[in-house]
């Protein structure tokens, strides 16, 4: 376990920029996601900390050294790959023995059946089954990964990473080849196995929910810039920008137009607001679903019922709002019919406010008993 | 439906008549007497009468210590009846079966196990060169990134089209200035490294997912390491289809063993050895020589017949990840 350091990381591959320069800081034992749309640069950003690509410019730190023109094999990382990259000619056993025995053995006791004679497998025997073990592939330890299914496979690409101790283990969308079940419990597992191991994590996803729920801190990621890092509880809340904001969470946020006038009233469509802002802007207001809600007691936006869907406990509602480009999704305890006109409300004081660059602007005061 | 299927055995089935006869004319005439070869009788196994080797019976003359032996075993009979009871016993030691006569001959008349032997070390000494210089420059070629990593590629691509027969002078001019005619090296040296080989692998190599190098890389593997722990053992298909071709090729070769080997006899491989039953001062004996050419082709056959699937699986290689 050791902290992991970027400084200044860019990466561009002939004319094409994949990263813009990264700073990120990862602490011992934290479980980081990096999290963006696919050709954000995160996967590259995973191979660099890697060492499988070399960044154009940059640094990258590990447990305090600085690792350029060390080579992947002595970085002591760990990697899951998404297509789990088994050895298919090896038994588990000895896919998980690989790390080991490259480390452990010399030349002369990697050959094949000379190999043997010289010994040395006995702690390298040991700590396969010990890997196995906390995963519960024993069973499994001398089929092929040809006679896996694809979860399993998946335990043992984790066996085979966590079979040695690294300074840090590097997933990348590991979970993205399982069905969705499988994919929910694997989640736990993970997440479960880095509190039980105590190291360092750095999981890449392009699934939001994954990234919400495995990790200590969110790492989201765009056009080879990270947006925003931070725990995923003020990712949600509080998003720095709005293509963040609209990352992050599902249904996606609501993004309505406003406008601040000359005095710093902002107004959306047909309602004036208690918000102030410091003068003349084209804004956007982010609202996310569950801050919607159905009323009839001054309604801030009326519109029509266009689509519903029964979620069990709760119904997600599209309303088409005239005026707005996008519908309105809220969430309901109650159900809505297709065609009904409804009245929308919602607490100002929640809405999320972008400048016409999605940047936030922070310095949106509400002023009480000001509502028009 | 039915009658396109039917066309399309007919149409393989005849290809596989034209393909075959020469095998089965060969098979017959190293089963059949050498009077059945020229009349063209016995069918496929010829009649199997014995017949007398004409040269082991000229080669065994009683000398005088047989006769002496002879004349006291009985006592007192006439030289003619003597001489003719030792012709008709010299017969009898000669005659044999026409298949025997022709599979013994094979052996005795040239030294076919050493060719053969020769054949084994000159094919498998070039199939190993061939995939320890092959198995590298194909990883490189479709693993890794460098400088020129095309244009290497459209050079191997060219070196497929230069035919063998084109370059031969000048391979065999530079191997008799370094002073290496009639030696193994000359039969080996100049296939060492394989356009084809390097192309089949590399276009294998293509399809070897990059996180399966990735994560051998992570696991502390080298570049030598992973062609040979990580790649090699995905490419055992690959590597036997181009082992097939290659070992086919260079058994079968006869242009190039004929040209570097003058002299020494020690040297030749299988098809030189057939020369040895051609034409000499009483005429081909085509029985020998077919029988030769049998055994010459055994190997083959059997070779394939045993990597057969996994020859099928190479060239369509599928079954992969």
């Amino acid at each position: 376990m050791a902290t992991v350091s970027l400084k200044g990381i860019q990466k561009s591959y002939k004319d094409t920029e994949i990263l813009r320069g990264i700073d990120l800081d990862i602490g011992a034992g934290e479980f980081v996601s990096l999290v963006g749309p696919s050709g954000c640069g995160k996967s590259t950003l995973l191979r660099i900390i890697a060492g499988l690509e070399a960044p154009t410019v940059g640094d990258v730190r590990i447990g305090g050294a600085s690792v350029s023109g060390t080579r992947a094999a002595d970085r002591n990382l760990s990697m899951v790959f998404q297509s789990y990259a088994l050895y298919p000619h090896l038994t588990v056993a000895e896919n998980i023995a690989v790390p080991l025995r490259m480390r452990r053995l010399n030349r002369w006791q990697r050959l094949p059946l000379i190999g043997g004679l010289l010994g040395g497998d006995a702690s390298i025997a040991a700590d396969v089954r010990r890997a196995a073990e906390m995963l519960e592939i024993t069973p499994l330890l001398d089929r092929r990964p040809g006679q896996l299914s694809g979860g399993q496979r998946q335990r043992v690409a984790l066996g085979r990473a966590l079979v040695r101790d690294p300074a840090a283990f590097l997933l990348d969308e590991p979970l993205s080849n399982l069905d969705a079940k499988l994919r929910a419990h694997t989640r736990t597992e993970i997440t479960e196995l880095h509190r039980k191991l105590g190291a360092t994590f750095i999981y890449v996803t392009h699934d939001q929910v994954e990234a919400m729920t495995m990790s200590d801190r969110i790492a989201v990621m765009m056009g080879g810039r990270i947006l925003q890092c931070d725990t995923p509880a003020r990712i949600y809340a509080d998003p720095c920008d709005l293509r963040v904001a609209e990352f992050i969470g599902s249904p996606r946020i609501n993004v309505i137009p406003a406008e601040a006038d000359g005095a710093g009233r902002i107004a959306i469509p047909g309602c004036a607001l208690p918000l102030r802002h410091r003068g003349r802007a084209a804004l956007r207001l982010a609202l996310r679903p569950e801050t919607l809600f159905l009323t009839d007691r001054a309604p801030k936006l009326r519109g029509e019922v266009a689509h519903v869907e029964n979620m069990g406990h709760e119904f997600v509602v599209q309303v088409a709002v005239a005026g707005l480009p996008s519908r309105l999704v809220l969430r309901t305890a109650m159900p809505a019919t297709i065609g009904q006109t409804v009245s929308i409300g919602f607490d100002p004081a929640l809405a999320l406010v972008f400048d016409a660059e999605g940047r936030r602007c922070r310095d949106v005061t509400v002023c009480e008993g000001a509502a028009a | 439906m039915m009658f396109t299927q039917a066309l399309k055995h007919l149409v393989l089935i005849l290809g596989g008549i034209v393909v075959l006869a020469p095998f089965a004319v060969m098979l017959s005439y190293s089963l059949k007497s050498p009077g059945e070869i020229e009349r063209g009788t016995g069918g496929f196994f010829g009649a199997q009468a014995p017949m007398v080797d004409a040269m082991c019976f000229a080669r065994n003359q009683p000398d005088r210590a047989a006769l002496e032996a002879a004349r006291a075993d009985p006592p007192g009979q006439s030289d003619d009846v003597i001489l003719d009871r030792l012709e008709a016993e010299r017969r009898d030691a000669c005659s044999m079966r026409p298949a025997v006569f022709n599979y013994t001959k094979a052996f005795t008349e040239a030294p076919l196990l050493r060719y053969l032997l020769n054949g084994l070390i000159v094919t498998l000494s070039i199939f190993v060169i061939q995939v320890v210089v092959a198995l590298p420059a194909a990883y490189a070629l479709a693993k890794l990134r460098f400088w020129g990593r095309d244009a290497a590629f459209a050079l191997v691509l060219f070196c497929l089209l230069i035919p063998v027969n084109a370059v031969a002078l000048p391979l065999y001019l530079g191997l008799a200035k370094l002073g290496l005619t009639n030696s193994y090296a000359a039969l080996v040296i100049p296939w060492t490294i394989s356009a084809f080989g390097i192309f089949l692998m590399r276009q294998f190599f293509m399809s070897v997912p990059d996180d399966l190098v990735d994560a051998a890389r992570m696991d502390g593997m080298g570049e030598f390491a992973i062609v040979w722990r990580v790649m090699l053992p995905t490419a055992i298909p690959a590597l036997v289809a181009f082992a097939i071709f290659s070992v086919t090729a260079h058994w079968n070769d006869y242009f190039w063993p004929r040209i570097v080997i003058t002299g020494d006899r020690d040297l030749f491989t299988p098809p030189l050895g057939l020369r040895e039953f051609q034409a000499g001062a009483d005429g081909s004996l085509y029985g020998p020589m077919m029988a030769t050419a049998t055994i010459i082709v055994i190997p083959l056959i059997a070779a394939f017949l045993l990597a057969q699937r996994r020859f099928i699986e190479g060239i369509a290689l599928s079954g992969m990840k």
